[in-house]
């Protein structure tokens, strides 16, 4: 596991523009580990054994886990990337950790598709949701900034444009713009759209309002109730929350 | 982008080729169910990927060389019902027929080897393993009866 990581790993910074070292050539040393936080075992690349020694499957082997763990009935993986650790990594170290966990994804749905096929389980499918969860705290992480810096830059939240508007029934939500090859004034569709409501519907948007009044002061006292319950039951616990 | 309502930026004829910085789309390798030529490699992809989209996809993210790849919709079948009589959906998905460049050759191989078991001494297994194996031996007849059941007396 830990040496597809490696392999995994370099070949992300190949991808980025450094020259091709030679498949034999290993690189001795440090290996950073980027997929798991907490993994077992770092081994330097030159102990990785490959399944073969011709070029033909280099690329697809990733798509494959480490051989040593095919016919294993639990596979043991690390930790998943938690949000704070992601808010201190670089962009760049972002973006490589996406391509790693991107491939690692492929791997496990390889390796769940063909579990399928054979009728047998799926060796830790656990892997695969921290793998989803991880990608979506990295998404989380870049989408922060960038609202941080489209803050700073234009003032906007958000990178569509939108407003508040009124539908035809008195509601109100916000209109997200869509990008159009024509002006609002030639479009047919948009132009049949009513953004406004008639006086008749003033009536019912109060019978809303009421509806929205009820069902808080319906859940206010529900709660009220619950306190008095539990407090009958169990007065003790009041007296050292109460403290 | 996350997953769900994805929206791309319009395209008008001479605009540049869109980028994207960190795709959400995954290949899965699957096993051929009809016997493929040495070179070519199915793939279940995203609905919204196209060829080319694939084949940047192996040669940038892999370093796959591609020469060329074929793709098509499979239509998942609506005629199983669950238990409230409502027809169940499989998902359609598309497939991808990679053919690789530079002569390779790609064969699927066996990811769940059957795997000897070698129990440490002293776990539960073994001592579960050694206590049948006892019990196997005190069920078998006599071997210097020559097969001859018990029926027979003496």
């Amino acid at each position: 596991m830990a040496a597809a990581l490696c392999r995994r790993f370099f070949s992300a910074v190949r991808v980025s523009g450094v020259l091709q070292a030679p498949p034999g050539a290993c690189l001795s040393g440090l290996t950073l580990n980027l997929l798991h936080k907490n993994s077992t075992k770092v081994e330097p690349l030159y102990q990785c054994k490959f399944l073969h020694t011709t070029l033909s499957r280099k690329g697809l082997e990733e798509f494959f886990d480490d051989p040593k763990n095919w016919g294993e009935i639990v596979v043991k993986s690390g930790d998943e990337w938690h949000a704070k650790h992601l808010r201190n990594k670089s962009n760049e170290d972002l973006h490589k950790l996406w391509y790693v966990l991107l491939k690692e994804k492929n791997m496990l749905l390889t390796l769940e598709q063909e579990a399928k096929r054979q009728s047998l389980p799926m060796p830790s499918p656990e892997r695969l949701e921290k793998v989803e969860k991880s990608m979506g705290r990295i998404d989380l992480v870049i989408k922060e900034r960038e609202v941080a810096l489209r803050l700073l830059q234009t003032g906007h939240e958000n990178p569509r444009p939108g407003e508040w508007r009124n539908d035809f029934l008195g509601r109100t939500y916000w209109y997200n713009s869509k990008e159009w090859p024509i002006p609002w004034y030639l479009n047919k569709k948009y132009n049949r759209r009513k953004f406004f409501y008639l006086p008749r519907v003033e009536h019912f948007i109060r019978l809303r309002i009421e509806q929205h009044l009820k069902k808080q002061a319906r859940m206010k006292s529900l709660e009220k109730k619950k306190q008095l319950l539990l407090q009958k039951k169990f007065p003790h616990l009041a007296a050292q929350s109460q403290n | 982008m996350a997953t769900g309502k994805v929206l791309y930026p319009l395209y008008q004829l001479g605009n540049p080729q869109l980028r994207i910085f960190r795709p959400n789309f995954f290949m899965t390798l699957v096993r051929p169910g009809v016997s493929q030529p040495e070179d070519t490699v199915q793939f279940r992809i995203s609905m919204q990927m196209t060829r080319v989209d694939v084949k940047n996809y192996l040669e940038k993210i892999y370093n796959v060389p591609v020469s060329v790849v074929r793709t098509r919709i499979q239509y998942g079948a609506n005629n199983k019902r669950n238990h409230k009589n409502q027809k169940v959906k499989k998902p359609d998905y598309k497939v991808a027929y990679v053919q690789l460049g530079q002569g390779q050759t790609f064969q699927f191989p066996n990811l769940f080897p059957e795997k000897e078991e070698t129990p440490e001494p002293g776990s539960v297994e073994d001592i579960q393993k050694q206590f049948m194996e006892n019990e196997r031996q005190r069920q078998t007849a006599d071997p210097r009866r020559g097969g001859v059941t018990n029926w027979f007396g003496l």
